[in-house]
């Protein structure tokens, strides 16, 4: 006997072995006993059960069925999973919100290569610079890089350096929006990208046109003078070129930038750069910001929270050194290291780092500076600065929404340098120490620069929820009137019938049409829109829902335990909802299942056709309006695959759970098929 | 028979006088005032001709004009519903609504609601006919051997595109379609009735025109494919089951007499409401396809008049909508009777 049992210990698998532990250790030998008994007789144990001895209730037997359909299993998981996502994802997502634009960022394919340096660039770091989806690096060797999307959306250009322009050396280079220029060694200006306006060259359109000014002709014959060139920047579709002797060359697109006329033919300019809608710049006297109109910028202040001040008043005799504009926002660096600021900054910015707060432990998150600690050099993304300190800190703020304000603690940092969205810190020699900011979209950005990856998720919150309130409501109401209506029979039933009969038989998509165009023309909240959408959503759903019990109570009025029941005196209504539903439940649940992909499919149709949810609340429907054209849909493919891939393969998913609950209920269909 | 036909009329006229009450009343709540639109562009049209303290007056005196003229000038839900039928007199004395064959006017067209209507619904009832067609043709024979030759491969396959099928929304198949064969292949053009451009005359019309419907054909054949295959080889599946194939395979009879005779009749009972009702749906036009392509039907109107608040314009296409719905299940009833003796006998 003890052999035996020991033999049979033996068989026992890991997990029972540690399941009758836990139970020894925390319950106490008589449950070990009970539950793991360890003296049954070998007979007992050898005796094959005989099939009549198993007692497997329907609804195990479906659930074991269910079990064995793998891709059913799996049906299941992705749907839980797809659930989780989008109510758990948009906890990751603080910066996420529905009405986020972003110009320099629109119609861009999955990327994720914003922020990583060229490897070769690495070690050898000149200049970097970037306006939108791109960035441009320079290397002391003079070898040009591009990095990021090279491959632009808007206007299906490429801004790799052109084959020809590849071997020669170039001394400074500078990117727009769509376009790079760069200054060779032999002070030869050059150009590629998008020059549709005038952003490089001289092309016919760019010289009639009036609302271009065309890069000078001087400047595009015989080029600059390296030597005398102080500063080279890039706007959104403009270039200036700055020379020592305050002498300006500004050319691009002047409809974005209406102040540029000012500009030309200056003679003494110590500084410039672009915002995204002006021009701005420092004169020689160096007591103000210069933008050729009246009224700009003329407000200054030290952080983005503080108290403004008349510019005048608030230099109080301190000379502007260095100019740097972010698209709305400017920062001026002072000549005593301190910086001031102007303009509009977003509203989850970063703060600028107090000045003179040595007290704050070491290694805090916000790091103040220290006594004789003064800010060097400032470089600016499109929302960000990055500044550098005379103590080799670096420090960011601003605009925050990709993390580009929020900077490591770094050592030893000469240079600093910064793309639209990303810092880059380098050392002494070149060398890159490290690179904060945005990597990218992985499945890139719609027509108005938004995370379509985000919006899915988000999108998915709101096309699931509505999908399965309706549905709830649609089971409430439809299984609420079937029942009374099978169970009660009578004029009851005829009515309710009836009323189910003239609701079905409405053409599902227009009566919904006309009756979302009718919430739209409430006044509501986007929440009671929200659930409105939901409520018409379920109006003619109802029918199939009521029929469906109607019939099947029908059936099961007939049945034996319910007349048991009613000669033992249960009340009706009882009968009704605790005898005969759960028997009918199974039925509910897969017409649920259906109905739920349905009403996806129906809310993310309406919310096509613009009616239902509506931007800026995103919602798998709505998100496809655009590929309505065809045009769009094939340039910008990214736009519309991946919301309709994930919005079939849920749908897909949630017609096979249904079919197989469907399946494994039917005892017909479960022995051969 | 006759006596059962007359009853379900009778059944249908007060449904139908019931709902559009209902819809009638729910688009009142709609906030479009017709009359103080008209009435605020006449006098912005008569602006200088009249004194500032006069155009109050005026205004007042317009509005009043405008909202007799449109019979606006009461707030009971009733009259109003009344007057747009045609049994209750406008402040005229003169009845003027749907019996008297004024179903309204439209604003964005500028013309009676009747005349907009009529090629619209001739362009989507064509087509949609056409495309109805072909997919019976092509789903009912599909769905049939599907379930004949249940797990086989084949059916696997069918089953396989059925589901995925019916799990795409039809704006994506429509999506796929364009960039397929517009954008990519360029055998069809993207959207349009006819060549911009060009007035071509006679056959070359027809042939231009039938270029154009071409591929929303083609389109909503295919999006209309995997429901229609999915239902088919369900209730296909269940006839087979039935006793009655069992005892017909027992009586020795050929195969396709089994499926063909004894358990397609039985298959057919259920999809009957589903195959008229398809039939019905065509005068709905097919929204996502109209508009899509630009294709000028019965869904693009509606959708347009949606979107630009055409009041009378929905209001009609409502009420056809509402009537056909019920027509629909009157005539599915009937056909129940064909197709299944036994609801013939019990009537």
């Amino acid at each position: 006997m003890a052999k035996k049992d020991q033999k049979k210990r033996k068989s026992e698998n890991i997990f029972r072995k540690l399941a009758r532990w836990f139970v020894r250790v925390f319950m106490g030998l008589k449950y070990e006993e009970k539950w793991f008994p360890r003296n049954a007789s070998a007979e007992e144990e050898d005796k094959k059960p005989d099939d009549s001895e198993f007692i497997v209730s329907p609804a195990r037997q479906a659930f074991q069925g269910y079990l064995e359909r793998k891709f059913a299993v799996v049906a299941f998981f992705v749907v839980v999973f797809m659930f989780l996502t989008v109510f758990i994802g948009p906890l990751f997502m603080p910066k996420y919100y529905d009405a986020y634009t972003e110009v320099t960022l629109k119609n861009l394919p999955p990327n994720l290569t914003m922020m990583s340096v060229p490897s070769e660039l690495k070690n050898d770091i000149k200049m970097i610079d970037s306006y939108g989806p791109f960035s441009v690096g320079l290397s002391n060797a003079g070898k040009v890089y591009v990095w990021g999307c090279t491959e632009l959306g808007a206007s299906g250009m490429n801004v790799k350096v052109p084959a020809e322009y590849r071997d020669i050396k170039m001394a400074m280079v500078a990117a727009g929006v769509d376009h790079i220029i760069a200054i060779g060694e032999d002070g030869k200006i050059y150009g590629w990208g998008s020059d549709r306006f005038g952003q490089y060259g001289r092309s016919q359109n760019s010289i009639e046109s009036s609302t271009i000014e065309a890069m000078p002709e001087e400047l595009y014959e015989n080029g600059v003078d390296l030597a005398h060139v102080k500063k080279l920047t890039c706007g959104y579709q403009a270039t200036a070129i700055l020379m020592d002797d305050g002498r300006i060359y500004i050319w691009g697109n002047k409809q974005t930038y209406s102040n540029m006329e000012n500009f030309i033919g200056k003679e003494d300019i110590a500084d410039v750069d672009f915002t995204l809608n002006y021009v701005v710049g420092i004169t020689n006297k160096r007591n103000g910001i210069y933008t050729g109109t009246r009224g700009l910028y003329d407000m200054a202040r030290t952080k983005i929270g503080g108290k403004t001040q008349k510019m005048f008043e608030f230099l109080n005799g301190r000379k502007i050194e260095e100019i740097t504009a972010t698209t709305a926002s400017i920062c001026l660096l002072l000549d005593d290291g301190t910086i001031a600021l102007t303009g509009d900054f977003p509203a989850d910015s970063i703060e600028v780092p107090d000045l003179a707060v040595s007290s704050l432990p070491e290694g805090a998150k916000a790091p103040g500076l220290e006594e004789d600690e003064r800010f060097v050099d400032i470089k600016a993304g499109n929302y960000h600065f990055t500044a550098l300190t005379n103590h080799g800190n670096v420090y960011s703020f601003g605009g925050d929404h990709y993390y580009q304000a929020e900077a490591p603690i770094l050592d030893n940092v000469a240079k600093i340098y910064t793309g639209a969205f990303q810092s880059y810190a380098v050392d002494a020699n070149g060398d890159y120490i490290d690179a904060w900011g945005f990597k990218g979209f992985p499945l890139g950005s719609d027509d108005v620069g938004a995370n379509i990856f985000e919006r899915i998720i988000a999108g998915g919150r709101i096309t699931m929820t509505v999908g399965a309130v309706a549905v709830i409501i649609e089971i409430l109401i439809g299984v609420s009137l079937g029942c009374i209506s099978g169970y009660y029979g009578g004029w009851v039933d005829i009515l309710i019938m009836r009323i189910a009969e003239v609701f079905s038989s409405l053409p599902t998509i227009p009566i919904m049409l006309i009756l979302t165009s009718l919430i739209a023309q409430m006044s509501l909240t986007t929440n009671q829109r929200l659930f409105l959408i939901m409520v018409v959503l379920e109006i003619l759903g109802w029918p199939g829902f009521a029929n469906i019990t109607r019939a099947q109570i029908l059936v099961a009025r007939e049945s034996e335990y319910v007349t048991a029941a009613q000669a033992m005196g249960v009340k009706e209504g009882r009968i009704a909802f605790k005898h005969i539903l759960p028997n009918i439940i199974t039925v509910i649940l897969v017409s649920m299942t259906l109905s739920f992909a349905a009403a996806m499919q129906t809310e993310t149709g309406l919310s096509f056709l613009g009616f239902g949810v509506n931007y800026p609340q995103p919602s798998w429907g709505n998100m496809l309006t655009k590929a309505s054209n065809a045009t769009a849909a094939k340039n910008f493919w990214w736009q519309w695959v991946f919301t309709s891939g994930i919005l079939i393969f849920v749908g897909v998913c949630i017609n096979t759970i249904g079919d197989t609950i469907r399946d494994v209920m039917d005892p017909k269909s479960s022995s051969d098929r | 028979m006759g006596r059962y036909i007359a009853k379900r009329c009778l059944y249908i006229i007060v449904v139908f006088i019931l709902l559009t009450f209902l819809l009638f009343s729910l688009y009142r709540l709609m906030p479009a005032n017709r009359a103080y639109t008209d009435a605020k562009a006449e006098i912005q049209g008569l602006k200088n001709s009249i004194p500032a303290a006069e155009r109050e007056t005026k205004f007042d005196e317009l509005y009043l004009k405008y909202q007799r003229l449109y019979g606006t000038d009461t707030d009971n839900t009733v009259i109003l519903y009344l007057r747009w039928v045609g049994v209750y007199p406008f402040y005229d004395g003169k009845c003027n609504g749907i019996f008297q064959g004024n179903f309204g006017h439209s604003y964005e067209y500028n013309a009676p609601v009747i005349q907009v209507i009529g090629p619209c619904l001739r362009n989507s009832m064509l087509i949609g006919l056409v495309s109805e067609i072909f997919i019976l043709a092509i789903t009912i024979p599909l769905g049939i051997k599907c379930a004949v030759r249940r797990n086989t491969p084949f059916d696997r396959g069918v089953q396989a595109f059925s589901l995925v099928g019916f799990s795409t929304p039809s704006f994506i198949i429509y999506i796929l379609f364009i960039l397929l064969f517009s954008s990519i292949l360029g055998w069809f053009p993207v959207a349009g009735m006819k060549t911009p451009g060009s007035d071509y005359q006679g056959a070359k019309k027809v042939l231009d025109t039938l270029w154009h419907i071409s591929l929303p054909t083609i389109c909503l054949i295919f999006s209309g494919l995997a429901y229609n295959i999915r239902i088919t080889r369900a209730s296909m599946l269940d006839a087979l089951g039935l006793d009655c194939i069992r005892t017909a395979r027992a009586k020795g009879l050929s195969q396709k007499a089994v499926i063909y005779s004894h358990a397609w009749r039985n298959a057919l009972i259920p999809l009957v409401s589903v195959f008229v009702g398809g039939f019905f749906s065509i005068i709905g036009g097919a929204i996502f396809m109209e508009s899509m392509f630009g294709f000028k039907g019965m869904g693009l109107l509606l959708f347009n008049s949606t979107k630009t608040a055409d009041y009378d314009m929905i209001m009609f296409i409502q009420v056809i909508f509402v009537f056909i719905g019920l027509v629909a299940n009157l005539v599915i009833d009937l056909c129940y009777g064909i197709v299944d003796p036994r609801v013939r006998i019990s009537k």
